[in-house]
């Protein structure tokens, strides 16, 4: 049987892979967010996971605004890393597994969740801006990644109790699963920020602080929040916090905050946690 | 009104990307969209009038692409992560829009923030 061992989450800022990309990594500047995963990465060389399941988000990449979907699972041996304007990134592209997607995919619309799934498509930087700072990628990724597309941006979104749920059908997925797997799951996005309009560059450590300890010690209180409380809150592009939140259904019960990094240099609020079950 | 978004109404420089604002906009956002092919920045730079032309922008949304008016174009519908993709062809970084979009210069926007080298 699979088994859920941990969950991490990161923001997924694309500028994190520009640096990565740039060799950034000792840059004064950068160096406090890229130390910031060395925690994580060696918990995930340590406890070798076979898999990464992937709650992140799609911006209007693999998918434009005529089919948008609110939930959507990638299927495939590979998932190629996209070009978003800026051409392609030297990264090899992820790995997948397709038994797995496809066994989470009968088990979650089984469990009337009724998604969307995806074959031969990119993948842009909600996956790809925090994996390589998470797994090594030469030669190769050492596992295979599970990606679950959730709609946070063209309204209406799901709601963060809709998310919350999606984790709990997750983890029931992963538990009738007949392989014995390690997985890791991932919960992307936020934390405090604006990219849009006269309000760009919003931040909110107050509340980012609040978030992140709700969220290990009453994760329902965020439940109950409405979007517009996130917006108001966070920041409008913060609303993907509700992502995490997927992650924390899966890990359903008391957990423990393993590692927390917290570094807010220009405009979002990079974050990367870790956390066990208790 | 969707009831999760119930009142954002008094909340300043924040343009709620709904179905309504996507579907007012859709030619102007595919067209933004388009920026991820290659083909399509190559056909943009070569002839950016018959490039917006073919996709159907109106007179306005053209002026805005013309004079990359990032607030007006968000203002008109856009949806920033399709706006971002054109950005790129216009070779601006995501602060610098950010800066723009605030009605700052670059050097202003930065003061105000916290790591201002973290680019």
């Amino acid at each position: 049987m699979a088994k859920i061992i941990g969950g991490i989450g990161t923001s997924h800022v694309p500028t994190i892979g520009v640096a990565y990309d740039k060799g950034k990594q000792n840059d004064p500047a950068w160096e406090p967010l890229f130390k910031g995963y060395k925690p994580v990465a060696d918990w995930l060389a340590e406890k070798k996971p076979d898999a990464l399941v992937f709650f992140y988000n799609d911006h209007a990449t693999t998918f434009f605004f005529d089919l948008y979907p609110t939930f959507a699972l990638g299927i495939g041996e590979q998932f190629e890393i996209a070009d978003e304007g800026a051409g392609k990134r030297p990264l090899p592209p992820m790995r997948g597994n397709v038994d797995l997607s496809i066994h989470i995919a009968e088990s979650l619309v089984n469990d009337e969740f009724d998604l969307t799934t995806f074959q031969d498509r990119p993948i842009d930087h909600g996956c790809a801006s925090p994996l390589p700072l998470l797994w090594p990628h030469a030669p190769d990724w050492p596992g295979v990644i599970v990606p679950i597309a959730i709609n946070v941006l063209q309204f209406p979104i799901p709601t963060a109790k809709r998310c919350y749920k999606l984790g709990q059908a997750l983890r029931r997925a992963i538990e009738s699963y007949p392989e014995d797997l390690k997985v890791v799951v991932v919960g992307t996005g936020g934390l405090s920020h604006q990219v849009h309009g006269e309000r760009a560059g919003f931040n909110n450590e107050d509340w980012d602080m609040e978030f992140l300890d709700l969220f290990v010690k009453n994760p329902e209180e965020l439940t109950k929040l409405r979007h517009a409380d996130y917006i108001r809150r966070g920041g409008a592009e913060s609303v993907e916090q509700i992502m995490w939140l997927a992650m924390r259904g899966a890990l359903e019960g008391e957990i423990v905050e393993l590692h927390r990094n917290y570094y807010l240099a220009t405009t979002t609020a990079m974050t990367v946690t870790l956390y066990e079950p208790a | 009104m969707n009831p999760q978004l119930a009142g954002l109404e008094g909340l300043e420089g924040t343009y709620v990307f709904d179905l309504h604002t996507s579907h007012r906009a859709m030619k102007l956002n595919r067209f933004l969209w388009k920026m991820i092919g290659a083909d399509a920045r190559a056909q943009f730079s070569a002839d950016p009038e018959k490039s917006m032309t073919d996709a159907g922008l109106s007179d306005t949304e053209k002026d805005l692409v013309r004079r990359q008016d990032w607030i007006g174009l968000i203002r008109a519908g856009a949806s920033f992560f399709v706006l971002e993709k054109f950005a790129r062809v216009a070779q601006r970084t995501n602060l610098e829009v950010y800066a723009m979009m605030r009605g700052e210069t670059f050097d202003e926007f930065m003061a105000t923030r916290r790591v201002p080298e973290c680019r």
